[in-house]
């Protein structure tokens, strides 16, 4: 009897206590936040490219001109420091793919009034491949970006196969441009 | 007299421009805090995509600003506030707004609560009647317990009382 009143109290404390451990134990919710363009068209975007890619893409990069090409879209800022993480292995990524028909684009974000530091960062890593800026933040506001570093992973057909948050890895790079190039 | 009356005509001009260009500077002023007001309002309804619990209306990060930029921008332009809403959850999702969306799963969250309130009040109501109900019902003592009482209390534990009912207070 005694054992009876105190079951439902009882229960109810257990509840509540299983949810505070699963709240603490389930992580950093951002990580498990999907974007709504997986499996879905990339938004279109344009932007001016820093000057040393002018010779090779001139002045604009315009997403729409490179339809058709799968493309690794990174989202970087120089005051990010896993984004000098990641820079390396980018560079190393679009040296070993970049005549395989993939294109990879980074856009300078997050960091108004900051284009010298921009420079400065891509000259550090020697990024070859085409980089530009979004000063004003529009564009991570249109491909909804939480953060940096954060890169898209989109296929040919223009569709986001994958939303990376954080540093990209060489074991991520490796499965994705294979499954992106298949 | 006359250098009086020529000169009446263009400071009253002058007076009227001046009040008129006070007013509209005024009216403008408000319109203004006006629409920062709307701003702020709606970036309060919005999470800041790279904050942790902020809202865009609290966060001075560069998103943020950005974000009411742009709500700004969509203000000036006529939208709506639903549809400035429907703007940045296209591109984020229901994650980015801090109110969830009252429909499917999301509705948890805002009856979860009342269904809680509710369950609670019925449980204190049912308690409490059962306490009230508990503390009328007559006791019953045996003569063995009705004369300890009685001796405990100084009084003649052999003397029998008229039996009764009723409440014990």
């Amino acid at each position: 009897m005694r054992l009876q009143r105190l079951l439902i109290p009882l229960l109810v404390v257990g509840a509540l206590g299983a949810l505070l451990v699963f709240g603490l134990l389930r992580g950093a919710p951002d990580k498990d936040i999907e974007s709504v363009y997986l499996g879905q068209s990339a938004p279109g975007f344009s932007m001016e490219l820093y000057e040393p890619y002018h010779s090779e893409y001139g002045p604009t990069f315009d997403f729409a001109e490179y339809a058709g090409r799968p493309m690794v879209v990174n989202f970087w800022a120089s005051w990010c420091l896993p984004c000098y993480q990641e820079a390396p292995v980018l560079q190393e990524y679009w040296r070993q793919y970049q005549d395989s028909g993939v294109l990879f684009v980074g856009i300078h974000t997050q960091n108004r009034d900051h284009h010298a530091d921009g420079l400065t960062f891509l000259s550090q890593f020697g990024l070859s491949f085409p980089n530009g800026y979004d000063p004003s933040s529009e564009i991570s506001i249109d491909w909804g970006l939480y953060g940096v570093p954060e890169t898209f992973f989109v296929d040919a057909d223009g569709r986001v196969i994958l939303k990376h948050i954080g540093p990209v890895t060489p074991e991520l790079m490796d499965q994705q441009l294979k499954a992106m190039l298949q | 007299m006359t250098l009086t009356r020529r000169l009446r005509a263009p400071a009253l001009l002058t007076l009227a421009v001046t009040l008129a260009l006070a007013l509209l500077g005024v009216w403008a002023s408000a319109q203004e805090v006006q629409l920062e007001t709307r701003v702020f309002e709606i970036a309060r309804q919005l999470r800041c995509p790279t904050c942790v619990s902020e809202s865009v209306s609290d966060s001075s990060a560069p998103i943020a600003q950005q974000m009411r930029e742009i709500i700004q921008d969509q203000l000036v332009q006529g939208r709506s506030e639903a549809e400035i809403l429907a703007y940045f959850q296209t591109r984020y999702g229901d994650w980015i707004l801090l109110d969830p969306p009252k429909r499917g799963i999301h509705l948890v969250a805002w009856l979860l609560p009342i269904i809680v309130g509710v369950v609670a009040v019925s449980v204190v109501v049912l308690l409490a009647r059962r306490w009230l109900t508990n503390s009328r019902r007559p006791v019953e003592a045996t003569p063995e317990e009705l004369a300890r009482v009685r001796s405990e209390l100084g009084l003649d534990p052999t003397q029998v009382d008229e039996p009764r009912t009723g409440r014990t207070d």
